[in-house]
């Protein structure tokens, strides 16, 4: 191939050394085009052994890999023993059936060769490079081949936006071409420029040095035996071929950690979430399919008729999701791809051409960030394929961490027989961590047990209760969901932190917002299976959401709750390690930032907004009196009178005021009034103010003998008639008291009117004979006319 | 003559790049076209061996989308937020596609459907009817005459009905002129196509019909996302229209940069550090920064002591940007308790802008 990418000769390693029997592939991870040039390599030397890059405890796996009833996607996933127990690394080695790897192990059983593993195992510390806290390990690592000096002149060079889009144009681009030997030479060149352009230091301290002295005591070692073929990550070829210095890296200070590894089924979408962290091709059902039609064409495959073939299945695909793509519209996003290809310099419509074309031809409007079309196609491209693994893999880690923690909880799973347990969560340190273990559990969705009585924290209800009773019973389904989450971590606490995660995205009604009232009752749900201590990176989260959260009501019963977890000493309170005055400090701050707002809310939620204001009032001035700057909460309320409000909403804002000491007593009692005593012609507007005051501050009404005055002489004032018009109205108002308040309101209006409450108890109430007759009458023609309408139920149900 | 024109059309201000592309073109052109899709592609995006300089910075793909869309049936339209150098794409295109940027018509609420078709010399036609001499053509026309892309500025601005005469003219590619007789119409040879800027969230815009809105293939030109890249060209604009000023004013860097965040910040809905933060309608592009850097500016070296601080920057933004909107004026008082506070803390500049934004507002 002419292109200028390849000659740098100096470059060019010597990767075919036919006199000592070594041929080395370098490829990229899930590259069908790599994988096309292996095969062929393979098959024209049919060498004695097949070696290949992934970690040598994994060799146990490899007859497992290649079962006739295995079908990729599948991945080997490592558990890998931390410094302390609770931590663990787990990793993931994922196999594609256009991976070079598989492909190359399909290939050697082909020919009859052998087949070794020869990086250093998954317990070794240079194969553990996690970028960040709790990110998904991938032993497929490569991130090499996204960035660099390198790979931005190239870019620049041949008009490619970044890494991805440069190795479609050099390299994938050519598959089902026949020349192995100038494939793997180009893909050689390319990835030592890449190698070239990292710095030696790099190179050693990120472990690649110790895991190619690895590879190459191995590679010697096998070539005593006859013709080789190492199939390696590209970045590492040029360290295999004796040309370039050794770089004496070696990982003998430290003996690898213990590790267990188990084969799992993997699906498209979690591969390329793990792509996404560089290692490496994105959208594996694209290039899936590229790989099949090469198959199918045994040659170079047609991407012309491969690019017609995804787009009319992703117009199908998205006619059924209500997404209508126009025929004349399909054949623009064709042109466009086709003339972008050709306008580039490819041999055909490659992935990134298909995005530009959805782009300029599907979106009628301007983008933000995030493109809808480009998205959904992206998702389109990703596919959807589930890798199957036979039954004798064995049982994958999580589902052995929580057999292993029902045993130390002496939780028995001898067999499915339901069981029972009474665990007194208050005071015992063990039943405490066995009611975690079957909170975990539910939580995770398992179905394993059901707690039957005792206190309900996420609900407030029956809380003073010590004990807890549950029942379970180990099942089928228990163990199928607990591999179903396999892809969440290998421990049943980590997948508890996931599985938040998952809920907190997923709104069951459907809305994309995520709502922060249900996220905190997550959050004690986390705490109940606890996994308190693992769970900042979700407050943090929460955090985020709340910053944007839409709804003032939900963040006030949010800050409720969450000012309870942070104070409870019950199972439900927060672990001292959890630091929660963030999350509650930007829940405040955005309660006070909706409160500006509250002169457009709407008729039916302005009761829902009252009770809120009402709840953080309640908690500025109790539980939480010293946690907020509670001036911030009053001057947004005071703020909110310079508005002109409903009348209820003015009530409820005023009196909070008043109740503050912001606003003298006056300017509530000259509001009441003015309603009271306005012009509406709606009886029940002139009570919106007493209904707003009734709703956030009720206490004013027995603490301020003269708003009650203002009350009392307006309900002595009425009219008979508009008394009784307006006493459903009052009952809605006054039914904000409990019943002590009650009480003391009557003391209070008996005592200003020359009585007592006695006054008013049932026995002070003297009724004539006729009277009783007559009542007694009433009452048994109202029974005949229930139980003639067939509402006989609504009398027993009382009795 | 010449040195009176503030600003030359592209294919005069680059006449000498265009002119090197052109022989060194070897690659099969589209017809009409004075250049290759890749000469035109390079005329853009810069090419360091023919010596042509790079004019639109940030989105390349961009750029290779509009080319080819251009090829098509389809018109394009570029939306986007005002000063993101749409109109600046739209006659780099037609400049070194057409060689000829400058059929334009201006889109505005004034602009009637003759301007978009064809009009007439109503003297010649009331002394001698309708003729081809009477008849003054549109750019439209005269594009579809020539093979030529015309350009069509803030087509969002006109009227409804006026965008509707550009539906059947794009779908057929031909003008009808029934005044002179049945058989007369311009018929457009290959060449011509229609490039159309527009924005879509401003005010006194109107909606695009839906059938106009599938006669164009849209992109979208993003505001620059490199945060030093952005500082670097808000300063190279900056010195640009300092230099009609006689006067001498520093703006540090750190003042800039707080100039730069406060206006990154509100743009994308995030801060750099990840917090969220509330997304103003009020457009917030690097134009309108520099409209606020050169006004802060001016401020400093006319009003003060000539030294730009925070607090210029601060009140600026609220005049500049912050015109009349009371829901953004809340995002910004909430910007400024929130993350402005928080960073004044560490930074003078920041301590400078926080205090003015707090006590220079309505609060």
């Amino acid at each position: 191939m002419a292109d200028p990418a390849f000659d740098e000769t100096a470059l060019k390693p010597n990767l075919f050394q036919e006199k000592a029997g070594l041929f080395i592939a370098p490829i990229r991870h899930h590259s069908p085009a790599c994988a096309w040039a292996v095969r062929d390599l393979i098959r024209s030397v049919k060498p004695k052994e097949v070696l290949i890059e992934a970690p040598i405890d994994f060799e146990a796996h490899i007859d497992l890999l290649l079962d006739r009833e295995t079908k990729p996607p599948i991945a080997v996933v490592t558990l890998v023993k931390g410094e302390s127990k609770s931590r663990r690394a787990v990793a993931y080695y994922p196999f594609c059936a256009h991976s070079p790897e598989f492909v190359a192990m399909q290939t050697a059983r082909e020919v009859g060769a052998a087949i070794r593993f020869i990086d250093l195992p998954s317990g070794a510390k240079a194969m553990l490079r996690a970028k960040r806290e709790g990110a998904l390990i991938s032993l497929t690592d490569e991130q090499h081949f996204g960035s660099g000096t390198y790979v931005d002149a190239l870019c620049r060079r041949t008009g490619c936006r970044n890494g991805f889009e440069l190795w479609d144009h050099l390299f994938e681009a050519r598959l089902g071409e026949r020349d192995w030997r100038t494939f793997l030479n180009d893909a050689g060149t390319y990835c030592a420029g890449l190698r070239a352009a990292t710095p030696r230091e790099t190179i050693i301290s990120e472990g690649d040095a110790a895991r190619e002295t690895h590879m190459k005591t191995c590679i010697e070692g096998a070539l005593k035996n006859g013709a080789v073929v190492a199939v390696v990550g590209g970045f590492h070829a040029p360290a295999l071929t004796g040309d370039e210095d050794s770089l004496g890296g070696t990982d003998q200070t430290t003996k690898p950690a213990e590790a267990d590894s188990y084969v799992i089924r993997y699906g498209f979408k979690a591969l390329d979430a793990l792509n996404g962290y560089g290692a490496g091709l994105p959208q594996p059902g694209y290039y899936q399919g590229l790989w099949d039609r090469a198959n199918e064409a045994d040659g170079v495959p047609d991407m012309r008729a491969y690019a017609l073939d995804l787009c009319s299945q992703f117009a199908r695909d998205m006619r059924e999701q209500g997404h209508l793509i126009a025929v004349p519209t399909l054949v623009e996003l064709l042109r466009s791809a086709e003339g972008l290809a050709l306008m580039r310099g490819r041999k055909g419509v490659s992935r990134y051409d298909l995005f530009d074309a959805v782009r300029t031809a599907l979106t009628k409007g301007e983008i933000s960030i995030n493109d809808a079309w480009t998205e959904r196609f992206s998702d389109f491209l990703c596919g959807t394929a589930l890798g199957n693994i036979p039954f004798s893999a064995g049982s994958p880690p999580l589902v052995e961490d929580a057999r292993l923690r029902a045993k130390q909880n002496r939780i028995d799973l001898g067999d499915g027989a339901r069981r029972r347990r009474k665990l007194d969560v208050h005071r015992n340190d063990a039943h405490r961590k066995a009611s975690q273990f079957f909170h975990a559990m539910g939580l995770l969705g398992t179905g394993f047990a059901d707690c039957e009585t005792g206190p309900d924290f996420l609900n407030g209800v029956n809380t003073d209760r010590l004990f807890e009773e549950w029942s379970y019973a180990w099942s089928p389904q228990v163990e199928g969901r607990l591999i179903e989450l396999a892809g969440h971590g290998d421990q049943l606490l980590d997948a508890c932190l996931q599985e938040l995660m998952l809920q907190r995205e997923t709104d069951p009604n459907g809305r994309n917002a995520t709502d922060i009232e249900r996220s905190i009752i997550l959050l004690g749900q986390g705490i109940l299976a606890g996994i308190g201590e693992r769970l900042p990176p979700f407050v943090l989260a929460l955090e985020g959401d709340a910053q944007t959260h839409p709804d003032f009501c939900a963040l006030g019963n949010g800050l409720q709750r969450l000012i309870y977890i942070a104070r409870s000493k019950s199972p439900m309170g927060a672990p001292e390690s959890l630091d929660l005055t963030g999350l509650s400090a930007s829940i405040y701050r955005r309660l006070i930032f909706l409160m500006d707002g509250f002169g457009d809310i709407r008729e039916e939620d302005v009761q829902r907004h009252l009770e809120t204001l009402r709840l953080v009032a309640d908690l500025l001035s109790g539980d939480a009196k010293d946690e907020f700057d509670n001036d911030l909460f009053i001057d947004a309320v005071d703020r909110l009178l310079s508005k002109s409000l409903r009348a209820d909403v003015l009530g409820g804002v005023l009196a909070i005021t008043v109740q503050a000491g912001r606003r003298p007593e006056s300017t509530l009692i000259e509001a009441l009034k003015g309603h009271f005593e306005g012009s509406s012609i709606d009886l029940e507007d002139r009570l919106g103010v007493l209904r707003g005051l009734m709703t956030t501050a009720p206490t004013l009404l027995w603490q301020s003998r003269n708003i009650l005055d203002a009350v009392d002489g307006f309900i002595s004032s009425l009219e008979e008639a508009d008394f009784i018009a307006l006493l459903p109205h009052m009952r809605l108002a006054f039914s904000a008291l409990n019943p002590r308040e009650i009480d003391l309101v009557a003391g209070t209006l008996s005592r200003m009117h020359g009585g007592s409450l006695r006054d008013f108890s049932p026995g002070a109430v003297t009724a004539t004979e006729e009277e009783l007759q007559l009542g007694l009458a009433l009452n048994e023609a109202l029974k005949t006319s229930l139980q003639k309408d067939g509402l006989g139920d609504w009398l027993e149900a009382n009795t | 003559m010449v040195d009176q024109v503030i600003r030359q059309p592209a294919e005069v201000r680059f006449a000498d790049e265009l002119e090197r592309l052109s022989s060194a073109d070897s690659a099969p052109k589209p017809k009409g076209w004075s250049l290759s899709p890749k000469a035109v592609r390079k005329f853009i995006l810069g090419d360091d061996k023919l010596n042509v300089s790079q004019k639109f910075f940030g989105d390349d793909p961009l750029v290779d989308r509009c080319i080819v869309s251009l090829m098509g049936q389809q018109g394009l339209m570029l939306v986007g937020e005002p000063g993101t150098a749409k109109s600046l794409l739209s006659e780099l295109l037609a400049a070194a596609i057409s060689g000829d940027s400058g059929l334009v018509i201006q889109g505005s609420a004034g602009v009637i459907e003759d301007q978009l078709r064809y009009g007439w010399n109503y003297a010649l036609l009331l002394a001698e009817g309708p003729s081809e001499k009477a008849l003054v053509p549109s750019p439209i026309m005269n594009g579809m005459r020539a093979g030529k892309i015309v350009r069509v500025e803030e087509l969002t601005r006109c009227a409804p009905e006026v965008q509707d005469a550009l539906l059947s003219l794009m779908s057929e590619k031909a003008i009808t002129i029934p005044e002179l007789g049945t058989v007369s119409d311009v018929r457009a040879i290959p060449g011509f196509n229609i490039i159309a800027t527009s924005n879509l969230r401003d005010r006194g815009v109107h909606d695009m019909s839906s059938a106009l809105k599938r006669r164009f293939n849209f992109d979208t030109v993003q505001p620059i996302k490199d945060a030093g890249f952005e500082k670097q060209l808000i300063g190279k604009q900056l010195a640009e229209r300092m230099a009609d000023h006689d006067i001498s004013a520093d703006m540090s860097d750190e003042v800039m940069d707080v100039l730069v965040s406060v206006f990154r910040d509100l743009r994308t809905g995030t801060t750099s550090d990840g917090a969220s933060v509330a997304k103003p309608n009020s457009v917030m592009s690097t134009a309108e920064a520099v409209n606020v850097a050169h006004a802060a500016m001016l401020e400093a070296a006319y009003l003060d002591k000539g030294k730009v601080e925070g607090r210029h920057v601060a009140r600026q933004i609220k005049g500049v940007v912050f015109k009349d909107d009371p829901e953004d004026d809340r995002k910004f008082k909430a910007y400024v308790d929130y993350i402005a506070k928080a960073r004044s803390r560490g930074s003078k500049p920041w301590s400078d802008f926080y205090k003015s934004s707090k006590t220079g507002g309505d609060g």
